[in-house]
């Protein structure tokens, strides 16, 4: 019953809004004490230096600046600019824009609380302008930001890599096509309910060709960004970590080539990756502290002895996982939600004869989901607070249409674990 | 005591700057290691080591910034929905835990310090650069993490006693996400706003 206990104990703790960091590592002190032979506190140090100091791992400090850099460099609003030209003659006018540029503004990012922050400021001021329905343009901007931690590179891939021992690049390239099909099912759900009320869709914008291609030049740089930063990967040229400090540099050079580079713009970016990497890498001490008592006390095997016990089906287990993030998903906060379930929920799917490549990408289309479910969805308080005014209840109905088309990308990479592996295995 | 305070966020922001600074040198190696590798096929080595140092002084130093700005994640679903001294009592336990656990990790953290020191550990890389350097430095950060929480822990003590809950929650109270949202929006807007001058 170890197991039983430690995980409603990890819940209690966590959930009595204890600092997650500082409530992985208690648990992992009492779980120590209570089961374990040996003081496995002698490695707390050992295991903190060698963690923080992983190569793999600087990829997320790297990722986190070269997302600092962009958000002052100009980019998003010549880019939104842009895809307004491109898109909005579809039913949804710049809804699909807003979509559009979080995922390819997402996808050099890395991060989606960055990403709808980011295309949120730029875009909120349109609904009145152009009569949209608010609610769903809302929504919009809550789920396309969370394109950010799906199409590659992203923050959450490596840190679920690092502690699975899984690849990165291979997860990266199995997170491109459903990222892909994604953006097209989001943007479908604008299509779907723009036909269907026909109001919804707001003015129709001037476009022409001329300007099209006018504005065809602020779309590259992010392209070219894209490029390099996931291409470098994908040929095999470099590693996440070495094409995350190539994407710095480009971005700099972007910024100076914009004219916005400065002394304490550069300040500004040092003092805000330092304070979000300590954030995350806190919370990673904690959790592998926490995931090395769990082995040693050999909880992960208790576990599977009782799924034995039960005779449960891999489908089973793996409804019984799914459930537990959605329902997880509504309270808790999603990196920590992610880190401190990683060591119990992945083994026991490895155990279960799936994959751990296309198990980190139905992980990151859950931790999705949970971005954009009310009561906590961090996405869902960005663009509340954005907007600042009205109620958290309309982005939360406007953001239900997406979720829906969340679950329905869920059942469909269940259903056709392809869609994720194809590429992976095409690359080898 | 709250000038003490002032002079501890002074030197996390220093110290925060500078862990950034050799993370953004780190990738500026990194890129020239790469340039190196394909135009030259030479092999310099070592810019991973500096990462990975990077990373462990950069995280160690930022710890601090993140505890005053109050920006370590806590999960208050529920907290948000207690009453106001249940809330400050929540926020002293969870300082003391963050408190307890990293003087824990800064304690063999020494440790690992004195091993390299005694045993004259350099990297692995052709660097070979002491590991005693990048450590102490690691070190360093970690204590003053500690040194700050217990500093908190000072302040907040007494005004919980005093029944002062506001000068706890502006201290060391959790952030709200909403509040946290709002920051990330600032930043944004701020970052749009200076384009515009």
């Amino acid at each position: 019953m170890t197991a039983a206990t430690s995980l409603i104990v990890l819940l209690v703790v966590l959930g009595s809004s204890i600092a997650v960091a500082a409530g992985m590592g208690l648990v992992g002190l009492i779980l120590n004490q209570a089961y374990s032979p040996m003081p496995l506190t002698r490695m707390l140090g050992e295991l903190t230096w060698s963690t923080t100091s992983n190569f793999i791992l600087t990829a997320i400090p790297f990722y986190i600046m070269f997302g600092e850099i962009l958000l002052r460099s100009g980019i998003a609003e010549r880019m939104y600019n842009a895809l307004v030209q491109w898109l909005s003659w579809l039913p949804g006018g710049l809804m699909h824009s807003n979509i559009g540029s979080c995922a390819l503004f997402g996808s050099v990012s890395g991060s989606s609380v960055a990403t709808a922050a980011t295309i949120g400021v730029v875009a909120i001021g349109e609904i009145e302008k152009h009569k949209y329905n608010e609610r769903l343009f809302l929504g919009t901007l809550a789920a396309g930001g969370t394109l950010g931690i799906l199409i590659p590179p992203s923050i959450n891939m490596i840190i679920y890599g690092v502690m699975t021992d899984t690849s990165v690049p291979k997860l990266y390239l199995a997170g491109f096509v459903p990222g892909f099909i994604l953006t097209l099912l989001f943007s479908l759900t604008v299509l779907i309910a723009c036909v269907w009320r026909p109001r919804w869709g707001g003015e129709r914008i001037k476009t022409s060709w001329e300007e099209r291609w006018r504005t065809l030049p602020d779309l590259l740089p992010p392209l070219a960004l894209l490029m390099i930063v996931v291409g470098a990967i994908f040929f095999g040229l470099a590693t996440a970590t070495e094409s995350a400090a190539v994407g710095i540099l480009g971005a700099l050079a972007i910024t100076a080539w914009r004219r916005r580079l400065s002394l304490a713009m550069l300040r500004e970016v040092c003092e805000g990756t330092a304070r979000t990497t300590a954030m995350v890498v806190a919370i990673l001490v904690g959790a592998f502290f926490l995931n090395v008592v769990i082995q040693t006390i050999g909880l992960t095997q208790q576990l599977s002895r009782l799924i034995n016990a039960y005779q449960l089906t891999p489908s089973q287990v793996l409804t019984a996982v799914i459930i537990l993030y959605l329902v997880l998903g509504t309270f808790m906060e999603e990196l920590s939600m992610m880190i401190s379930t990683i060591p119990i929920t992945t083994p026991l799917i490895l155990q279960a004869g799936y994959d751990p490549v296309w198990f980190g990408i139905l992980l990151v289309l859950l931790i999705q989901t949970a971005m954009v479910t009310p009561p906590f969805g961090i996405n869902i308080f960005v663009i509340h607070g954005i907007r600042g005014r009205g109620t958290l209840a309309d982005v939360e109905r406007g953001a239900a249409p997406f979720v829906v088309a969340l679950l329905i990308m869920i059942g469909l990479i269940c259903a056709f674990p392809d869609i994720a592996m194809w590429l992976p295995r095409l690359v080898g | 005591m709250k000038r003490l305070q002032e002079i501890a966020n002074g030197v996390a922001r220093g110290g925060a700057i500078v862990g950034g600074a050799l993370l953004l040198l780190a990738a500026v190696t990194i890129c020239i290691d790469i340039f190196l590798r394909y135009a030259f096929s030479l092999t310099v080595g070592g810019a991973d080591d500096l990462s990975g140092y990077a990373l462990a002084i950069a995280a160690a130093w930022g710890f601090s910034v993140a505890l005053l700005s109050r920006s370590h994640i806590r999960i208050d679903t529920l907290y948000i929905r207690l009453p106001r001294r249940a809330r400050a009592t929540l926020d002293l336990a969870s300082l003391a835990a963050l408190a307890l656990f990293f003087a824990l990790v800064t304690w063999h953290a020494w440790g690992v310090l004195s091993l390299s020191y005694a045993s004259g550990s350099r990297s692995m890389s052709a660097l070979e650069m002491p590991l005693v350097i990048p450590q102490t430095v690691w070190v360093i950060g970690l204590a003053f993490f500690v040194a700050v929480a217990l500093l908190l822990l000072a302040r907040a003590l007494p005004a919980y006693a005093r029944g002062d809950l506001d000068t706890l929650f502006q201290a060391i109270g959790s952030k709200s996400a909403v509040a946290e949202a709002k920051e990330e929006i600032i930043a944004v807007e701020r970052a749009i706003d200076s384009r515009k001058e």
